[in-house]
């Protein structure tokens, strides 16, 4: 049935991001269960003008796992070193991705490698300004002025990637 | 606080909201004028359409197949013994399982592995019936043909493909082979910023004698849309 071949389709990746998010096998499958239900509650009223059909799964599996995150708190163990190899560089396997995603990847490299590893550690972990800040043992105010910057420039970078 | 009006702060909350760092009261104040401001609603959806591609950077993983099977009971999507439940089930989940099946096709058509269609049609017949979906991935040169609905064509005849250009004569793209679907090389006459539309003609076998144009009636075409 369709909804199995939606499962298939996207459960692999949409489970790697959760486990990226929530870091325990565990949990990242309660995330997906409860991504998966609401998906199934939530696809009627899906439009694809607004985007992608995986983007918009993304979304409402990286709340749920967010949700997790927010009830577990601070179980989940951060690395610092993993960061660096994490954020520092870019994904290797572009070939597999939407050309929304080699978009985004395209204009994170601009960024410098400081400021992508902010947007990576608040995107990916649900961290604060102050929290990011502490990981990267630096000042709040320069974590901000990055992480505001960073968007800046990705915002007008993609505008440029979109136009034909 | 009111944000009306300053739109370099809407969209820098909206960015904040959609990356997470936005916290705590000023969070909540932010849903809380996103309940009764569609435009906010949508810098939201622009910032998510931005950052949520993010996500696919993460190497992708199984999970346990135990996990389908929660989400099969909890969505009551298996048919259970009593056909009462059986029943219950299916009509809940029609529209659910409808649009499941669109976002597979969407999801396939525009990634996930293998190649990432760039162009795509569908060609209906004059009662505006579907009957074939053609796709084209203009990076790996590859054109692809299915078959969706459509009559049967009779053993003695072929499909054949044509690019319409705003002017001059139709373009081959090529002759559909007996079970009507095909992937061909696609010709760069195929995705010319003239051609708006595709159609399908009914030809002798083999395709039309005349390199300029069908010879046998159109029976579908279509816009030439990209997708992305």
């Amino acid at each position: 049935m369709a909804f199995r071949a939606l499962y298939d389709a996207a459960a692999p990746k949409l489970f790697g991001f959760a486990l990226r998010i929530l870091r325990k096998r565990e949990l990242a499958e309660e995330a997906l269960q409860e991504g998966f239900v609401s998906i199934w509650h939530a696809a009627p009223h899906y439009e694809a003008g607004l985007a992608a059909p995986l983007t918009w799964m993304a979304a409402i599996v990286r709340n749920k796992a967010l949700d997790i995150l927010r009830r577990t708190d601070d179980t989940v163990e951060l690395d610092h070193d993993a960061f660096r190899d994490e954020y520092a560089s870019t994904p290797a396997e572009a070939s597999e991705m939407s050309s929304d995603a080699r978009a985004l990847a395209a204009c994170l490299a601009r960024l410098e490698g400081l400021h992508r590893m902010a947007i990576g550690l608040a995107f990916f972990h649900d961290l604060s300004h102050t929290e990011v800040a502490q990981r990267m043992s630096l000042p709040v105010g320069t974590v901000k002025t990055w992480i505001r910057r960073g968007m800046e420039r990705l915002k007008s970078c993609l505008s440029h990637a979109e136009a034909p | 606080m009111n944000i009306r009006g300053n739109e370099a702060l809407r969209d820098k909350l909206a960015a904040e909201y959609v990356l997470g760092t936005l916290r705590g009261g000023a969070r909540r104040r932010f849903e809380g004028w996103m309940y009764s401001d569609a435009a906010l609603r949508m810098l939201v959806k622009d910032w998510e359409r931005r950052l949520l591609p993010m996500h696919e950077f993460v190497r992708a993983q199984e999970p346990s197949a135990q996990l389908w099977r929660n989400i099969e009971m909890r969505l009551h999507l298996k048919p259970e013994r009593s056909s009462w439940h059986f029943w219950r089930g299916f009509g809940l989940g029609t529209a659910s399982a409808a649009a499941a099946a669109a976002l597979v096709l969407a999801i396939s058509m525009q990634q996930l592995r293998g190649p990432s269609y760039d162009l795509v049609a569908t060609l209906t017949d004059q009662q505006a019936q579907p009957a074939l979906l053609v796709k084209a991935d203009t990076r790996k040169r590859l054109l692809q043909v299915h078959i969706v609905g459509g009559a049967p064509v009779p053993v003695d005849r072929s499909l054949q493909l044509w690019a319409i250009p705003k002017k001059g004569a139709p373009r081959s793209l090529g002759v559909l082979g007996a079970e009507g679907r095909g992937t061909f090389a696609l010709a760069s006459s195929a995705v010319g910023d003239d051609v708006v539309v595709l159609a399908i003609s009914l030809e002798p076998r083999g395709g039309s004698p005349d390199p300029d144009g069908p010879t046998g009636p159109v029976l579908y075409k279509g816009p030439w849309v990209r997708a992305m």
